[in-house]
């Protein structure tokens, strides 16, 4: 089923490997995915770029089939224009101003210039860059550069869009407005594919993710019900404050902690099986103490430590 | 039903011209932000200003008239030019020998089997005598190799010579070689010297010739003086001549009888002279030119050696620098040199440097096609060098014909001709464009080098091509074609052109017309300029579009990472 409820579905991987000379890129993936935002996790090296480039055809893959609503995008260029893609790639024509650039390469989708230019206009608002369209792009920051790329990929209103990696080298405010720009297509009904390797930049966009590793599929759903599983799972908190020990008799007395230690001047670790009922018991303590807190960090609660769980259930 | 409406009218064509539009537009953009576009671009520019200034330097300006046959030279230095001397019929090696020189006439001889063997007079000998002398000439003598006596005399006014009156004969014989001579004495004592002679000398008395000897005589005429010629009068000496039909003397070319037998010998060196039988184009008369003509247009001229072999450069040479220049430069300078550096920079990276500026992947995520994407790119590159070699062309066509000879203030008849060349250089660029683009695809890294060697084949190819077209290994180039594309165009828009350059060739006019055009060769035997020009064409669509092709099915392939 497709988003808008007629035809084949956005994506469908059926049993995909792709291998360069002896590299294994994919390895035997199947997948399909229709509507909503969709989080690609992985670390480096996963699969996340051979993923979408498979689905780009920019590669050719190996053994299986890849069909973007119902086409093979290695043979024809038909689904391309139902696609909007955020390459990994950096690089944009430089001298041209980001109207000129969308407008430009809006036109390849056989719309005339004045058609474009409007559209184009209207998706660099899209994305907040309407009032520096008129700068070249050489001058432009790495976010507002993300930002350019996302709304060339959004100017034809594409019912799937795909992004490598759009927050990456991203400045905190870029990053928060290309994330309200996703989840507001996510609103639209739009497929969205964001891969990231950062599991924290996922969970703010969406709860659906695909998790890859070693180009083999490893998990796929809900973040939020992978998650419980690893809160289940010994985790760390690690809060830096001026008298970690009395914070931790504080904790100590609570029933999710089971052991505190002090591993530097002025930091406090609690070790916890429950790491969201840790969480919601941190507010009242820190108010309770009246200490100053400078930050509270989850050390554990990062992709890779999910991907060690994960590696580990599996086996 | 509007929805629908619009879709009618927004055909598959409108899209594709949009998109085609869209990248040719964009490819042109990106051409005209490289330096190394307008660095090219430059170049051409100024060789064609380099080329013009030539133009006005050498072209334009009066010629010191040639010496077309070398006959204003003497080089013998004895003060008549060579076309002099042959009129008179004396050799331009021998200085002693020229128009009035005094001349020896042989009168008879005794040789070894006549009866006879004495002879009285006052003459030139020549040979072996007892000679009793009644005068002697001591001034007649020359060179010793030559075998003059030499009679230097004494206080008393006699030769000095050795005395041989007591010497047998055969002692005599011996010791007396060629150019000596004895004295015998007074042996009959009638107050005559006799001498033994052998060689040249002069002299009145009686010649005895001993058995087995032989002895000539003669005398030599008396010298006139003949005014010698200024070497200018053999300079332009003898002009192309024609004659109608009735044999009074027309311009060339004579209209109402372009074919048959003209030329004059205005000099007269062909027709009083040795060379009197020469019938280099053997046609049975001797020092003539025989003009061949098909539908109104000479398209041979076969000369007889002397014959018109001097014209007055000035009157030919002005229409025939202008058009060897247009050819010229429309050939090397346009075809080969433009042709060939425009798209070794401009068009080689068309969509490899895409590929490895990684931007392509902007332009392959939308619906194009990727064989779509290299025609689109190739027009874009043509928009630009076409336009540049087309406009270039046009412009060195206009200011060369303000410039140009002729009776006209501008020659409207040049500028078909440059446009032809523009046209032509432009099939080149497309040819070679899609071929380096391919070669570019084929291998990303070391495609250039490809080009280079290719470029080189090209080049020599394109420099056969122009001085012998009719080879066929030179055909199996681009530029072959495209040069024969100027070739067939010249001759429609200048259909004389075969006449001006056999008028070339044929009276040594050497203005290099004959060398840079030649009629064109792919006619089938039609000898059709318009075919020849079609084929040409015919053959550089489909070099380009089969480049495209393998470009196309090469990079539709390609995994792009």
């Amino acid at each position: 089923m497709s988003a808008d409820g007629q035809g084949p579905p956005a994506v469908i991987i059926d049993q995909v490997s792709k291998w360069y000379g002896q590299v294994i890129g994919i390895n035997d993936l199947s997948l399909a995915i229709d509507g909503g935002v969709t989080g690609i996790l992985g670390p480096n090296g996963a699969g996340k770029s051979t993923l979408f480039k498979l689905m780009m055809g920019r590669l050719k893959p190996s053994q299986g089939s890849v069909r973007l609503f119902g086409v093979d995008p290695w043979s024809s260029t038909s689904p391309y224009r139902r696609v909007g893609y955020v390459s990994e790639s950096e690089k944009l024509y430089e001298w041209m101003t980001a109207l000129d650039f969308v407008t430009t390469l809006a036109r390849l989708h056989g719309m005339t210039r004045d058609e474009a230019s409007q559209r184009s206009a209207h998706v660099l608002d899209f994305v907040g860059l309407a009032d520096v369209m008129h700068k070249e792009l050489g001058k432009y920051s790495k976010g507002m550069r993300q930002r350019v790329k996302i709304a060339h990929a959004l100017v034809h209103d594409p019912d799937l869009i795909v992004m490598d990696e759009p927050l990456h080298g991203c400045d905190p405010i870029a990053r928060t407005s290309i994330m309200n720009v996703i989840r507001e297509l996510g609103k639209q009904g739009k497929t969205v594919l964001v891969s990231s390797h950062i599991l924290e930049e996922i969970e703010r966009i969406t709860e659906q993710i695909v998790i890859l590793h070693s180009g083999r599929l490893l998990a796929i759903g809900n973040l939020h019900a992978i998650r419980d599983l690893l809160d289940k799972h010994p985790h760390r908190i690690l809060i830096k404050c001026e008298d970690p020990r009395a914070l931790a008799s504080a904790f100590i007395s609570e029933g999710p902690v089971f052991g505190v230690r002090f591993p530097r001047e002025g930091e406090l670790e609690i070790q916890t099986n429950n790491l969201s009922a840790a969480h919601s018991l941190l507010p009242s303590i820190v108010v309770d103490s009246k200490q100053r807190i400078t930050s509270i960090e989850n050390p554990d609660d990062n992709l890779d430590s999910l991907l060690n769980y994960l590696i580990k259930e599996a086996n | 039903m509007d929805e629908s409406g619009r879709k009618l009218s927004e055909t598959v064509w409108t899209r594709l011209d949009r998109k085609a539009g869209a990248i040719i537009e964009l490819t042109v953009r990106q051409l005209r932000h490289r330096v190394s576009t307008w660095v090219v671009l430059g170049v051409g520019i100024l060789l064609m200003a380099l080329l013009l200034v030539f133009y006005v330097d050498a072209v334009r300006e009066s010629f010191d008239p040639i010496d077309n046959d070398g006959d204003s030279f003497d080089s013998d230095g004895d003060g008549y030019p060579l076309g002099q001397e042959r009129k008179y019929g004396t050799p331009d090696w021998d200085p002693d020998l020229y128009p009035g020189a005094s001349e020896y006439i042989k009168e008879s001889d005794i040789d070894y089997n006549d009866e006879a063997r004495t002879f009285s007079g006052n003459r030139s000998w020549d040979g072996w005598a007892f000679f009793e002398a009644k005068w002697l000439d001591y001034e007649f003598s020359g060179q010793w190799w030559e075998g003059h006596i030499d009679w230097t005399p004494d206080s008393e006014g006699l030769p000095t010579l050795t005395d041989c009156s007591d010497w047998s004969l055969d002692r005599i014989q011996n010791r007396i070689g060629w150019g000596d001579a004895c004295d015998l004495g007074d042996g009959d004592g009638d107050g005559l010297v006799t001498y033994y002679v052998a060689g040249l000398w002069k002299g009145e008395g009686e010649a005895t010739v001993p058995i087995d000897y032989y002895l000539e005589w003669g005398v030599w005429t008396e010298p006139t003086f003949i005014e010698p010629d200024p070497p200018e009068m053999y300079i332009n000496e003898d002009g192309i001549d024609c004659f109608d039909s009735q044999g009074e003397r027309v311009d060339c070319p004579a209209a109402d009888r372009l074919s048959g037998r003209h030329g004059f010998d205005d000099d007269g060196d062909c027709t009083s002279t040795d060379y009197l039988l020469d019938d280099a184009n053997g046609n049975g008369y001797a020092c003539d030119v025989v003009w061949q003509s098909t539908n109104g247009v000479v398209t041979s001229i076969s000369a007889d050696e002397y014959v018109d072999e001097d014209p007055d450069e000035q009157e030919y040479i002005g229409e025939l620098s202008h058009r060897t220049f247009i050819i010229a430069v429309g050939k090397m300078a346009f075809v080969i040199l433009l042709g060939l550096f425009i798209p070794l920079f401009l068009a080689l990276g068309l969509v490899r440097d895409e590929t490895e500026n990684g931007t392509l992947h902007l332009l392959l995520s939308k619906p194009i096609h990727r064989a779509e994407f290299i025609v689109y790119r190739l027009m874009g590159y043509l928009a630009i060098s076409g336009t540049y070699v087309i406009t270039l062309s046009l412009l060195v066509g206009v200011i060369s014909s303000f410039l140009g000879p002729g009776e006209q203030f501008f020659r409207l008849s040049d500028l078909p001709v440059w446009l032809g060349i523009g046209v032509a250089t432009m099939l080149v660029l497309a040819a070679y464009g899609a071929m380096f683009n391919t070669m570019g695809l084929i291998s990303p890294k070391y495609g250039v080098y490809g080009c280079i060697i290719f470029g080189i084949w090209e080049f020599i190819m394109g420099s056969f091509s122009i001085v012998s077209p009719n080879w066929s290994v030179a055909s199996v180039s681009i530029s072959h074609w495209a040069l024969q594309m100027i070739d067939a165009i010249v001759l429609m828009a200048w259909p004389d052109t075969i006449q001006w350059a056999e008028m070339d060739r044929a009276f040594e006019i050497d203005s290099g017309l004959s060398v840079f055009w030649q009629p064109p060769v792919h006619t089938f035997g039609t000898q059709s300029a318009g075919i020849a020009l079609l084929t040409s064409i015919v053959v550089l669509a489909s070099v380009t579009a089969a480049m495209i092709l393998i470009g196309k099915s090469v990079f539709a392939r390609r995994e792009i990472m």
